[in-house]
């Protein structure tokens, strides 16, 4: 196996199997695992406690029954499986998850978590261009960091957090300069393998990730470049999962050049910022952060961000992974798609469901999209 | 030369055997889906209409659901593009389709060419697909092709407006229990099946002509329906079932003059 081979491979059993993967990250550094659920959370906090964060994002195919009990039917199809999974003792584990509460489902999830470990939620300002905003989500954060130093029986201290902002800083900035050599090379980075990497990011140790795509990037860049005839495109939404809808894109030719997704590339679109006072950079990343349909944004720069990516990657066109049941994204959607039909993009909405079972109306979808071109 | 186009659905079966890309030599329809005997049944009767068989056809092209289970197909081609192929070579005019079939509804936007610039489909519900209709047919003790009929005779829309099929079954029955006229119900009915293809419709732009295809259009009670919601004129393409069957031989037939 070549060197770029076996990254890949690592890459993708630490995204098939998060349990293991926690596992033999905790027997490594014997850290206590945290979790955090979609989509933004100071995991700098958490790192800085000496855990191990890791990430929520609920489970492929998997089949609700106990949910139901707790969560009405149009509750989006993550948090469906999030809710089935507490209820399963799945997150029992953890010695805590960080719930945050940008949209209305999460708000009702972190108020009626049903796993055994204790749950800290906080809110996102949405007012966030106001100073006071920063202000405010620094008190939050300062409860964060008491009930984490609780649960875990630690002092969090804020050269812990600062430094931990240099590790995930440094994270950030090598996933982002991977996505774009990556883009240049479909052939090997395929819409599966991509995924796989920017998932594997929630299991591992952050530095470790970093070092992985540091020496994926390397050898990608080394390598020769070749054309691609398949088509290329943009995936925006909250997640692009599972893995049988990237097959599908695979099966047909098409490459993923760059997202938009909640779960990929808008976890590293923002650092932190310098500063001395570390839950103050980490209040200003948020006011920072941009195009995200759970971030208010008067001026919905989300729109021309994604027609502007599709000019700069060359882009075939955009697919909109609507998460099944997630209004704010649905809420983003025909704003988008009348400016991408005013611009003449290629785009396609396609229903992301973590439930589903059978692919053929997804794989008709793309089929007839391709033969669009 | 002889080309063949299949489309095997989820409710019926459809072959076209199509003489130089032009004539329709055989236009078969059964109303048996993927996995059962339609699909062979559909087969036979277009080489008996015929006298040809499988050697005679030069290409053959699949699509509909259930395409990649035809063994003897060149090409799979997905319904979307068969069915705004089968639309154009019928209706040039048309710019806008509206196809609604047993299990699923689209609406597909054309350009001058013929060619699809943007489509969507209800492919998850069975509402305002033919299933809904055939449900409803029962409750109603009324046959599927007399649901026109009688919607034609009605004197008021009544409302049926339960998203779901399930509950919308238990609409129909209680304003049964009321003594309403089934004239009334079915108009109801019909009325609900427009308004969720028009759904789809409305986010194509509306370009005319409106062509409307799939084994619904043959009612004409949801094409009066969908025709009053939109407020613009709908063609009801000829011999509205075959066209996706068709536009896959017409694609069968570019692939044999390509491999010429
Ligand atoms: S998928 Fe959408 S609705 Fe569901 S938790 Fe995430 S943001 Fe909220």
């Amino acid at each position: 196996m070549s060197k770029v081979e076996t990254i890949l491979a690592n890459m993708k059993a630490v995204a098939a199997n998060p349990k293991q993967a926690i596992a033999d990250a905790q027997a490594k550094t014997g850290k206590a695992a945290v979790g955090v659920l979609p989509v933004y959370a100071p995991e700098e906090i958490v790192y800085a406690a000496g855990a191990l964060p890791v990430g929520c994002w609920g489970k492929a195919t998997k089949n609700i029954s106990k949910a139901r009990t707790y969560l009405p039917a149009f509750a989006c199809s993550i948090m469906q499986s999030i809710m089935e999974m507490e209820l399963e003792g799945v997150y029992d584990d953890l010695k805590a998850v960080l719930v945050s509460s940008p949209c209305d489902t999460l708000k009702c999830m972190g108020q009626k978590w049903k796993g055994k470990c204790p749950v800290i939620q906080f809110v996102h300002p949405q007012n966030r261009n106001l100073e006071s905003a920063n202000v405010f989500l620094v008190e939050e954060y300062k409860l964060v960091r008491k009930a984490l130093e609780e649960a875990l029986d630690v002092t969090i201290t804020d050269e812990a957090i600062n430094k931990a902002i240099d590790v995930y800083n440094e994270n950030r900035q090598a996933v982002r300069k991977f996505l774009e050599v990556a883009a240049d090379y479909p052939q090997v980075i395929d819409p599966v393998a991509r995924h796989a990497i920017m998932k594997a990011r929630f299991f591992m140790d952050k530095a470790d990730h970093t070092a992985a795509i540091k020496e994926l990037t390397a050898e990608l860049e080394a390598m020769p470049k070749e054309a691609w005839k398949g088509k290329k495109v943009i995936l925006t939404g909250i997640t692009a999962e599972p893995d049988e809808f990237l097959e599908i894109l695979k099966e047909f030719d098409i490459a993923v050049v760059a997202d938009d997704l909640a779960q990929e590339s808008r976890q590293v679109r923002v650092d932190v910022p310098e500063g001395d006072e570390p839950l103050m950079r980490l209040a200003k990343q948020w006011q920072n952060m941009y195009g995200c349909s759970l971030a208010t944004d008067r001026d919905k720069d989300r729109i021309p961000m994604i027609c502007d990516m599709v000019e700069k990657y060359g882009a075939d066109a955009v697919i909109y992974c609507q998460m099944k049941f997630c209004d704010p994204e649905e809420f983003d959607y025909p704003l988008l798609y009348s400016k991408m039909e005013e611009k003449e993009i290629r785009n396609l909405m396609i229903e992301i469901d973590q439930q589903a079972s059978s692919f053929e109306q997804i794989r008709t979808r793309i089929q007839s999209f391709v033969e669009m071109f | 030369m002889y080309t063949m186009g299949i489309d095997i659905g989820s409710a019926s079966s459809k072959v076209v055997i199509l003489k130089d890309g032009n004539d329709i030599v055989a236009g078969e329809v059964i109303q048996f889906g993927t996995g059962s005997s339609g699909p062979q049944r559909a087969l036979e009767a277009a080489f008996e209409k015929t006298g040809l068989s499988f050697a005679d056809m030069t290409k053959v092209v699949a699509t509909g659901y259930g395409r990649f289970s035809v063994e003897q197909a060149d090409k799979q081609i997905s319904e979307i593009s068969c069915h705004a192929k089968g639309i154009h070579f019928m209706v040039p005019t048309a710019r806008t389709i509206i196809d609604i079939g047993g299990q699923d509804a689209k609406a597909i936007k054309l350009d001058k060419r013929g060619t699809v610039s943007q489509f969507f489909m209800n492919d998850k519900c069975a509402a305002g697909t033919g299933r809904f209709l055939e449900v409803m047919s029962r409750v109603l003790e009324v046959k599927l092709e007399e649901m026109a009929d009688y919607d034609s005779r009605a004197t008021e829309v009544v409302s049926v407006s339960s998203t779901c099929t399930v509950f919308a079954e238990s609409e129909v029955i209680s304003h049964l229990s009321n003594e309403i006229p089934k004239e009334n119900i079915i108009a109801g009915v019909h009325a609900s099946v427009a308004s969720k293809a028009c759904g789809l419709a409305y986010r194509t732009g509306l370009e005319e002509d409106i062509v409307m295809s799939g084994g619904v259009a043959q009612n004409a009670g949801v094409v009066r329906a969908i025709s009053r919601e939109l407020q613009k004129n709908v063609i009801v393409a000829p011999n509205p079932q075959i066209i996706g069957a068709l536009g896959a031989a017409l694609f069968a037939y570019d692939e044999a003059m390509k491999a010429q």
